[in-house]
């Protein structure tokens, strides 16, 4: 019955503990490939094909299987993925390392060897009985490694053989290290470097492409002059950051001086945290967002930050002494307290490399192969790629990756990835932002789809247990107009004891998504929905967001439901949480259950029940905003799209009903009660949120605005602000509230996710809720999934799992999820901005009334009501004379020439779109009122916007 | 059992015996009894043996830890001694009742290695004042046949002559600071030298005569013993007289000979035991308790 | 990256095995001479030795003994030497005493203790090298030394721990699986009634889930039982062959 024949034990003394681990070693471990007689069923998941015959390569004509080492599947991963690379074995412990050195990687490969058309096998190599080998004396782990992938691929060879010598059968050893390539066919084995094998591929030209260049060591020195200083091995790093001789930090480049950054150094708070880099020398070949190792230079070489705005054109090698003399004209300041702490790059402690989007500027060279890549994003340096196929990449964007910087290279090496399209393309543009902002947007892999439940789907008496039915409950839900993702859904009856039930039933997502999955793994990773302009980017498989999970009318769904008895007052009596069955008897949107609500005619169940949450909510409502609840306002805008071309047409900003605050209040209460209970049930490991109160230093414009409107705001609580906030108004200008509201939601602290073992204080400011925790949109949130999970636990209606109750690796996750949700945020900002600046193409140029936001020292922000648009009015410019400016900071206030600037005064703009710079398309404001001579233009454009409000006003009455 | 009970004509046949220098077992008065040495048995240690002398079963192993040296030797690593006298043995030792004796043990331990003498404690030092190996050496007593001491020596002797130490190498820069680093080879290690680490020979006074190697029923008829710790090249390094009896000052001298003569075989044979043990490499078939 | 993978996409476990499989057990019984039962035992890299002494009259206090049952006395001690990081006492410590009682319970169970009124079985377990599954080595070890001792037990009592990852129970815990975390389950069969001696379980695991990760146990303990029958067995065939001589 035990089936391990050998008994082998490794050692491994980690620190100074010997940890002894037994290494069972089998012979049931198939090999992959189908019909082999010698292990005849012991095969598990996906299959090598019998006869691979699809990549026709002219190196090796007769039919292979490949295996690639460690370092291959690290680099080459783009290769790999490819559909025309097909029957590739991996091994565990090429696996393994890969695991050990990249988790993303890891994830890819992962997927790929789940996708059955791409038959990659894993083989188990470390447990088989013939490939195990042991590590040796006085060989270290990376050699024994090498030499176990050897021995596998040997294996394999010899296994094939004995199955069928007359197939010629082959493994293919694929390496880029020369040694072990030299050793592989030595002992006989067929091995080709990656690039050698690629190119074989006659069929696949393209694949070439994708190719890393990887430039090896030993090259680099030989040719050209090297330009960079070497960077220092990780332990000497390590040793010196120990002793203070360097410094580690993020490195941060400058969006606007491709020839300084920053590094932000990690720990001492109180400590001057940043150091200037300057030059190119300085910077020695680190990337935005490189964790890197950095030593202080001597005080007498310190610089300020330039103000010189500073893009790399160059397109030559040579230019290095160019590059010198402009060096120099960055150290211009003179003023000695303007020098800060200024260092220079040791070495890097871990790349954060990424794929980056761009676009290729063609070498001025014809027919050559090399060309340089502009990433869209200014901090990241360009890549010098090669490619074939630059024509057609020509005004297309694309992705890049980076290969390695080599110390003689001004540039970094990279390899073509992917071609997203042409430039200004809508779909093209919506992916640039996605992946710039990091957005997970890929189509969920076959693993992750594996785990979903398989349709026609219905309940079953299993998902009946431990689950309340409350079916026969009149439940509704109200939402948006064209919500397919419905997480939330109500209910309100009147009981016999006079009290009332309230009930909040949400999507029960995590009963289909199981702690540990693919699809969880997957979720977590995306953390929330994204919605853009027209696009929503699900965080799970639209199956169950718009189908098992939508909470939609007159069919049956699972739930988890908050139901309190309350009396008529909304004092809450009794709170009890439930997983239930549910049947929603209605999908309504806001405005069909304001319309029920109104209409005295209605009087059914539904209506009577939503009047009866109505009620409730109002006293809610009003007894959270007495408790010092803010209420803000930031002008959200809805574009109006034209149904055939999906191009914005108009722009709308979105209006409140009583019933969104009426679903909204609900949702805030069941969040409530759902943190105390998961608090109170977990109090070192619940998933709560919080809303620090922001410091007092942030509230000083908004004071200072206010007073220069005569009005005053007190900051010192939540509820002062908020009640000021109601008081702050004129007569004179009605509109002054909403800015100030708008400027108090600027002083504000980002919400953040947190685990309650790891932090003491749960205050949530903006609602004024000692503690608060999202339950309520599960499809779309992925904490909301954990708090599901926790209080399902805490109610015993479903199983814990190791993850849950470790405080680190929740807070691990909230971290991600803070991270997601903030990059959400801004890929949403963005998508609305590209969507701003479609709307002001199709528009042409356009003068608009507006409101200064804020006056910065060379220019003023305004704010256009109408359109929910900000742009910012500068007064300097490249090319033109520089004006007078005053600037006073107390006030604020600016001076231009005789004109004095204030917050909240009123201007008139022209707004246009600016597409000078092809990749970075913006929206241009100039001043048209006041006029100042030599500044603001004149509005010569024939005024279109007299009819504007006519049309949308037309609109809004249909 | 640490002790067992004896008639007076037991005792009076075992007395007679040794006078005739022919033992209950056939031995005669400076013969031990059959040694069984294992090595490496335990495979968390950093060294381990099990001894078996009769019906004395001892377990050895040795963990190396990091720690500081200690004030007064900064140039040094330490050993750290403990015996567990456990239930195994006998009831007797159930809960708290091996402690006493198990202290004694460990006592008599500290007195004999650690010295500079029997082991290179300066190989055990890192870096001075910072860093050292602490060797806890503890003892597992399993079953007790007589002869304790002897056995238990012989036992630690061995483990020590298995332990390995992880090579560990210091980093310094230029300000001082320290860094320890791990070879990551496992085979990398630093041995110690157990040459000069000198073995128990318990002598057990018994009528007129002593002998080596009691047993359980041989020091029941005892009064007094002496312990007698010899290096291998016959220098007696410790002396300790044990037991309610008293000696006279010339047997003490006759006893001291017969354990440098018997410490030196003693010595000579766990020596080749133990290389030839080593020779086999490490593929070999471990006995362990299972033999 | 976190953690070890308990579990690989092709169904193997940290060190090899499967699912439900066991580590290699390896035992002997009659170690020691004087002690009136022993056996030692391995399982994987788990060690543990076992002693009985009895049944004898009863040691210490007279009042302690029953008068219609033997006292079954356990003590559960672990070598300073055997966990990764070294013990600083062998027993006496919480879990020790908690260990002890365990195993006094489960031989309560197992040992027809009315055949011995007033006297007292005392059972020692000392665990030699710990790799997980202590507890399990240290029950089956003394049933071994029991049946060593010639004590009339109702049955073998075998025992094996289980855990639940990824869907999944797996048998006979290692260390590193049982450092991660997860939930943790030891039984204690009577293999010929399926009669459960002892039951523990940690960490929190959902009710459907217990069902399968019991199974697992229970199967696990029953591959144990054909182990050590097959030990005994031998154990009685070369012992009869030294008698006949």
């Amino acid at each position: 019955m035990l089936k391990s024949k050998t008994f082998l034990k490794k050692t491994r003394a980690g620190g100074v503990m010997k940890i002894v681990r037994e290494h069972y070693l089998r012979d049931d471990i198939g090999c992959g490939a189908p019909g082999c007689a010698a292990c005849d069923g012991a095969h598990e998941g996906p299959v090598l094909e019998p006869q691979p015959v699809d990549p026709a390569s002219s190196l090796c004509p007769q039919p292979h299987y490949l295996l690639p080492d460690t370092n291959v599947l690290l680099h080459q991963i783009d290769v790999l993925e490819d559909p025309a690379i097909r029957n590739v074995i991996v091994l565990q412990t090429v696996l393994q390392e890969v695991r050990n050195r990249s988790a993303p990687v890891y994830k890819r490969i992962r997927d790929v060897t789940n996708n059955q058309e791409k038959h990659f096998y894993t083989f188990t190599n470390e447990h088989h009985r013939e490939t195990y080998v042991e590590q040796e004396q006085g060989e270290n782990a990376n050699d024994r490694n090498d030499r176990a992938i050897r021995v596998a691929a040997k294996w394999y060879n010899e296994h094939l053989k004995k199955m069928s010598a007359e197939n010629h059968l082959q493994v293919i050893f694929i390496t880029n290290d020369k040694k072990n390539k030299e050793k592989a066919i030595e002992e006989g084995i067929p091995a080709f470097t990656c690039e050698e094998y690629v190119k074989s591929l006659t069929a696949n030209p393209e694949l070439i492409d994708r190719l890393a260049c990887l430039s090896e060591e030993g090259n680099e020195i030989e040719s050209g002059r090297i330009i960079f200083s070497e960077h220092l091995p990780l332990s000497k790093l390590q040793q010196g950051i120990k002793s203070g001789t360097y410094l580690q930090g993020t490195f941060r480049a400058s969006r606007e001086n491709y020839l300084e950054a920053t590094v932000w150094v990690h720990g001492d708070p109180e400590e001057d945290k940043e150091i200037i880099l300057q030059g190119l020398k300085n910077l020695n070949r680190a990337v935005h967002e490189d964790i890197v190792a950095v030593e202080l230079l001597p005080k007498n070489q310190w610089v300020a930050p330039s103000s010189v705005v500073l893009h790399d054109e160059g397109q030559n090698e040579d230019d290095v002494e160019k590059e010198e003399e402009r060096e120099r004209t960055l150290k211009t300041a003179i003023n000695e307290k303007m020098l800060k702490p200024t260092g220079r790059v040791v070495g890097i402690i871990k790349r954060n490399w990424r794929p980056y989007c761009g676009m290729l500027s063609k070498s001025d060279i014809k027919e050559s192969r090399r060309h340089l890549f502009t990433p869209a994003d200014r901090r990241i340096p360009r890549i010098r790629i090669e490619t074939r196929q630059a024509s057609a990449l020509e005004g297309r964007r694309i992705i890049v990756a980076i290969d390695g910087w080599p110390r003689n290279s001004r540039y970094p090496n990279g390899h073509f990835v992917k071609n997203l399209g042409d430039v200004g393309d809508k779909e093209t543009e919506t992916e640039v932002l996605l992946l710039e902002h990091d957005v997970p947007h890929q189509p969920f892999s076959q693993a992750v789809l594996s785990f979903l439940p398989k349709m026609p789907w219905s309940i079953t008496e299993k998902d009946m247990k431990n689950r309340e039915d409350l079916r026969h409950l009149c439940v509704c839900s109200v939402d948006p107009p064209g919500c397919t993702d419905i997480d939330d859904a109500l209910h309100c009856r009147e009981l016999e004891n006079g009290n009332v039930e309230v009930g909040v039933h949400i999507a029960d997502v995590s009963h289909f998504i199981r702690p540990g999955n693919a699809l969880d793994q997957e979720s977590a990773r995306r953390g929330t929905t994204v919605y853009l302009c027209e696009k929503r980017i699900d965080m799970v498989p639209e199956l169950l967001s718009s189908n098992l999970c939508s909470l939609r009318c007159n069919v049956d769904r699972l739930a988890f439901s908050c139901i309190w008895e309350m009396n008529h007052n909304a004092e809450i009596l009794k709170v009890r949480f439930t997983k239930s069955a549910i049947n929603s008897k209605a999908s309504l949107t806001y405005a069909e259950a304001q319309m029920r609500i109104d209409s005295a005619a209605m009087n059914d169940d539904i209506t009577t029940s939503l009047r009866g949450l109505n009620k409730l909510a109002k006293i809610l409502k009003k007894r959270r905003i007495e408790k010092g609840a803010l209420t803000l306002s930031s002008p959200e805008v809805r574009f109006h799209m034209d149904s055939e071309t999906h191009d914005p047409i108009d722009l709308q900003t979105k209006e409140l009903r009583e019933t969104n605050s009426m679903v909204e209040e609900f949702m805030l209460l069941a969040n409530i009660s759902v943190a105390k209970k998961i608090h109170e049930e977990f109090s070192e490991h619940a998933l709560l949120r919080k809303h620090p109160a922001p410091p007092p230093s942030n509230y000083e414009i908004l004071v200072k605005a206010a007073k220069s409107k005569n009005l005053e705001i007190k900051t010192d609580t939540a509820k002062s602000l908020a009640d000021s906030l109601d008081r702050a108004d004129s007569r004179t200008f009605p509109y002054v509230n909403t800015l100030l509201r708008i400027l108090a939601t600027r002083c504000m602290m980002q919400a953040v996710y947190f685990c309650s073992g790891m932090d003491n204080d749960f205050h949530h400011y903006g609602l004024a809720s000692p503690i608060y925790t999202h339950f309520t949109s599960p499809i779309r949130r992925y904490a909301d999934i954990i708090v599901h999970r926790l209080l399902a636990v805490a109610i015993g209606a479903d199983c814990t799992y190791p993850e849950l109750t470790d405080k680190h690796k929740l807070a691990d996750l909230c971290k991600n999820l803070n991270f997601r949700h903030k990059m959400a945020q801004y890929a949403q900002r963005a998508s609305v901005a590209f969507h701003t600046q479609l709307f002001f193409k199709s528009k042409g140029i356009v003068s608009e009334e507006g409101y200064i936001l804020f006056v910065r020292k060379n220019a003023i922000v305004v704010l256009i009501p109408k359109y929910g648009l900000e742009g910012t009015v500068f007064f300097e410019e490249k090319d033109k004379p520089k004006p007078r400016l005053i600037y006073d900071d107390e006030i604020p206030s600016l001076k231009i020439e005789d004109t004095v600037f204030h917050i909240f005064d009123k201007v008139k703009v022209k707004i246009m779109l600016d597409s000078s710079n092809l990749q970075h398309q913006k929206i241009r404001m100039s001043l048209v009122e006041p006029q100042i001579p030599g500044i603001s233009i004149s509005a010569d454009n024939p005024n279109m916007d007299i009819d504007e409000p006519e049309r949308k006003k037309k609109k809004r009455e249909k | 059992m640490a002790s067992v009970a004896l008639s007076e004509a037991e005792k009076v046949y075992i007395v007679h015996g040794v006078q005739e220098d022919l033992r209950v077992d056939g031995r005669g008065c400076e013969d031990y009894r059959y040694v069984e040495v294992e090595t490496d048995v335990v495979s968390n240690t950093s060294g381990s043996a099990r001894v078996k002398l009769g019906h004395t079963d001892i377990l050895v192993g040795v963990k190396a830890e990091m720690g500081t040296p200690k004030l007064e030797k900064p140039n040094e690593g330490y050993l750290e001694f403990f015996v567990d006298c456990s239930a195994n043995a006998t009831p007797e030792f159930e809960g708290r009742g091996g402690d006493d004796l198990g202290t004694e043990i460990a006592n008599t331990l500290y007195r004999i290695f650690n010295n500079k003498s029997s082991v290179d404690l300066q190989s055990l030092c890192i870096s001075p004042r910072e860093h050292c190996w602490i060797l806890y050496v503890d003892v597992l007593l399993l079953e007790c046949g007589g002869n304790l001491f002897d056995t238990i020596c012989i036992a630690v002797k061995a483990a020590l002559f298995n332990t390995r130490i992880p090579r560990v190498r210091v980093l310094e820069d230029e300000e001082g600071s320290k860094d320890i680093e791990l070879s990551d080879d496992p085979y990398d290690c630093i041995r110690l030298s157990v040459d000069n680490v000198p073995c128990i020979v318990t002598l057990c006074k018994i009528g007129y005569r002593h002998v080596v190697d009691a047993t359980l029923q041989e020091e029941a008829c005892s009064l007094a013993s002496l312990l007698v710790s010899v290096t291998s090249t016959g220098v007696v390094t410790c002396m300790r007289k044990v037991g309610k009896g008293s000696l006279d000052p010339e047997s003490i001298f006759e006893m001291m000979e017969t354990g440098k003569r018997v410490g030196k075989v003693l010595h000579a044979s766990l020596q080749s035991v133990l290389h030839k043990e080593e020779s086999l490499g490490p593929k070999r078939q471990k006995v362990g308790f299972l033999g | 990256m976190a953690g070890l993978e308990l579990l690989s996409d092709q169904g193997y476990r940290v060190d090899g095995r499967r699912a439900g499989e066991l580590r290699k057990i390896q035992a002997r019984m009659g170690v020691f001479a004087q002690a009136d039962g022993s056996a030692y035992i391995e399982q994987g890299n788990t060690k543990a030795l076992a002693v009985v002494y009895g049944p004898h009259e009863i040691r210490g206090s007279r009042a302690r003994a029953l008068p219609d049952r033997a006292l079954v006395n356990c003590q559960y001690s672990s070598a300073t030497f055997s966990t990764g990081e070294r013990k600083r006492r062998p027993h006496g410590d919480r879990k020790s005493c908690e260990m002890g009682l365990q195993l006094r319970q489960t031989f309560e169970a197992a040992i027809l203790t009315q055949l011995h009124p007033r006297s007292q079985i005392d059972i020692y377990v000392q665990v030699l090298q710990a790799d997980g599954g202590t507890y399990a080595a240290c029950v089956n070890a003394a049933t071994l030394a029991v049946l060593d001792a010639g004590i009339p037990m109702r049955d073998f009592v075998c025992a094996c721990s289980a855990g639940f990852v990824d869907n999944t129970a797996l048998a006979d815990l290692s260390h590193v699986e049982e450092a991660a975390g997860g939930p943790q389950l030891a039984l204690a069969l009577l293999p010929a009634s399926g009669q459960i001696a002892l039951l523990e379980m940690d960490a929190r695991l959902h009710e459907d889930h217990l069902e399968q990760v019991l199974e697992a146990a229970a199967r696990a303990a029953r591959d144990v039982h054909t182990l050590l029958d097959r030990v005994v067995r031998q154990h009685v065939r070369e012992a009869s062959i030294l008698l006949g001589d």
